[in-house]
């Protein structure tokens, strides 16, 4: 069985927010991931935006996302550039969270024989060195 | 007026390199001088120059007339083209606009990156925010997960993939001006056997990036006629899409905006995938290529596996693969890289395609890719029907 890394000694850097990504990484100081919720059309989006995606306007609510999805794909890096050089295998994978988007991440305490398209996964978090925390997810065990 | 009035009169390219030791502006002088000597046009009636994006001159918002200067043009339209590896094929597109509204007539397309040698992008692009921090090295991790998501939809087989991997390989070496290191055989067990980087994505599925450029002189269709060029390629129909699915938060990345694009340039055309007599599809990845197949028309999506199987991509093939080995094979010159491709089916057409030289000379399909967005396959897609006989 292969062991992926869980990347957490990755000495890796802080991202550098915009002007309206600032309350995204803020919220993550308190743990919480939140998602861009479009009330005209009652459907959320991820990454963060200055606009809707579905309407190309403004006035967009930041929601907390409940935590849980499945992997929608993953690719598992065996090769890799500094800070993460050295620690490979580990896992980058597109989620589906319950809200209906996709969201990137790392997936840890996971083995690369479990890791598959549908494993269903929560949410758990990276401490960054500026007090935020990156969202990463790992397997929903019964 | 329309898109087929434009004519190509000439194509140039250097060798393609591991890294140059000559600046990005004197390797675009290489092509210039060599599309003056073989087309005849003088530097002077050169009115127009549209060149693609590079990483070389990432740190400069001049570059187009960095260049023109450089070269010692002087112009009446100057752009430069930034929609990634879909620049040159859109650049060509946009110099039978600029030809067509009147605002020049003899257009240089010029395609020159170093970015093996000089790659000034910032340390700090946009866009890296939601995925710098999770150890995404790009266009291998963006290529791994739309892999392993076909797969988990269709199925695939590696073995298909690797038959495209080793077709264009036999092309680079037939291809002096391939990089020297990318000219030797492969099998398809080489292909499987080569290491994993982003897995499922291996070695032999990716891009070695080089140093290279390339180029084309069009004019106006008429202006072709009266100069007595009678080796000219048209470009009968284009089609270009970008952010395909954009406002969808949860995407299905096998379906690529070649099909969008590709519908609106087979119908400008008037022709259909069958009509092809060779295909250059852009490659900065094999499966990409069997995405366009199936993007395309060639097959129906998800039967793309089938149709590799089915068909022989050697330039004495049914169909005709990047036959100058493409840039998996021949070295990507960076964000020139999709001249390459460009090049080659002009190249076909005008029958100067020599020991890999194709027999359906009439029609050439070309293809761009450009940009990895975020969780997408990818950010562009365009498609350019060339004909030799229009």
């Amino acid at each position: 069985m292969t062991q992926l890394n869980d990347t957490s000694k990755v000495d890796r850097e802080p991202p550098t927010p915009l002007s309206y990504t600032k309350p995204f990484w803020e919220a993550t100081r308190e743990k919480k991931l939140l998602l861009q919720f479009d009330k005209r059309n009652s459907r959320y989006q991820f990454y963060w935006r200055p606009v809707s995606i579905y309407d190309g306007l403004g006035d967009l609510e930041a929601r907390e996302a409940a935590g849980t999805g499945e992997i929608f794909s993953f690719t598992i890096a065996e090769r890799a550039r500094p800070p993460f050089q050295g620690h490979e295998p580990f896992a980058i994978a597109m989620v589906t969270l319950k809200e209906g988007v996709n969201i990137m991440a790392n997936v840890i305490h996971c083995s690369s024989e479990e890791l598959r398209i549908g494993l269903p996964v929560k949410l758990c978090w990276l401490p960054l060195k500026n007090g935020t925390f990156l969202p990463a997810f790992e397997p929903i065990r019964d | 007026m329309a898109f087929h009035d434009s004519a190509i009169i000439g194509f140039a390219e250097t060798k393609i390199v591991e890294k140059s030791d000559r600046d990005v502006c004197a390797l675009g002088a290489e092509i210039l001088s060599s599309l003056i000597k073989s087309t005849g046009v003088e530097k002077g009636a050169i009115d127009g120059m549209i060149l693609s994006s590079s990483m070389s001159s990432a740190g400069s918002v001049f570059w187009s007339q960095l260049m023109a200067d450089a070269l010692g043009l002087g112009l009446n339209f100057c752009q430069t083209v930034d929609i990634g590896g879909c620049s040159p094929v859109a650049a060509l597109a946009r110099a039978t606009m600029a030809i067509d509204s009147g605002l020049c007539e003899n257009v240089l397309c010029l395609y020159a990156d170093t970015q093996a040698s000089a790659d000034n992008r910032p340390s700090k692009p946009f866009r890296v925010e939601w995925t710098s921090a999770l150890g995404y090295l790009g266009p291998p991790a963006g290529f791994g997960l739309l892999t392993q998501r076909y797969e988990h939809q269709f199925g695939l087989d590696y073995r298909a993939l690797g038959k495209l991997a080793v077709a264009q390989r036999a092309h680079a070496v037939l291809n002096d001006n391939a990089c020297e290191k990318l000219r030797k055989a492969i099998t398809v067990e080489d292909y499987l056997n080569s290491r994993m980087i982003a897995n499922p994505i291996r070695l032999l599925d990716c891009v070695m990036v080089c140093d290279g450029a390339s180029g084309l002189l069009v004019t106006s269709r008429k202006n072709a006629e009266r100069k007595g060029f009678t080796k000219v390629v048209i470009p009968l129909g284009y089609g270009e899409r970008t952010n395909h699915r954009i406002n969808e938060a949860v995407v299905d990345v096998t379906d690529t905006g070649h099909r969008v694009a590709g519908e609106a340039a087979f119908r400008r055309a008037g022709l259909k995938p069958s009509d092809m007599g060779s295909f250059h599809p852009y490659d900065d990845f094999i499966i990409a290529m069997m995405l366009q197949m199936e993007m395309l028309g060639f097959c129906k999506q998800g039967q793309g596996c089938d149709f590799i199987r089915d068909n022989d991509f050697s330039h004495t093939g049914n169909l005709p693969l990047n036959t100058g080995g493409g840039q998996i094979s021949a070295g990507q010159a960076g964000l020139a890289g999709g001249g390459t491709n460009l090049i080659e089916g002009v190249r076909q057409l005008m029958g100067e395609g020599g020991k890999r030289q194709v027999a359906n000379r009439k029609t050439a399909l070309v293809t761009g890719i450009g940009g990895i967005p975020y969780g997408r396959n990818w950010t562009t897609s365009s498609v350019m029907i060339l004909s030799s006989d229009a």
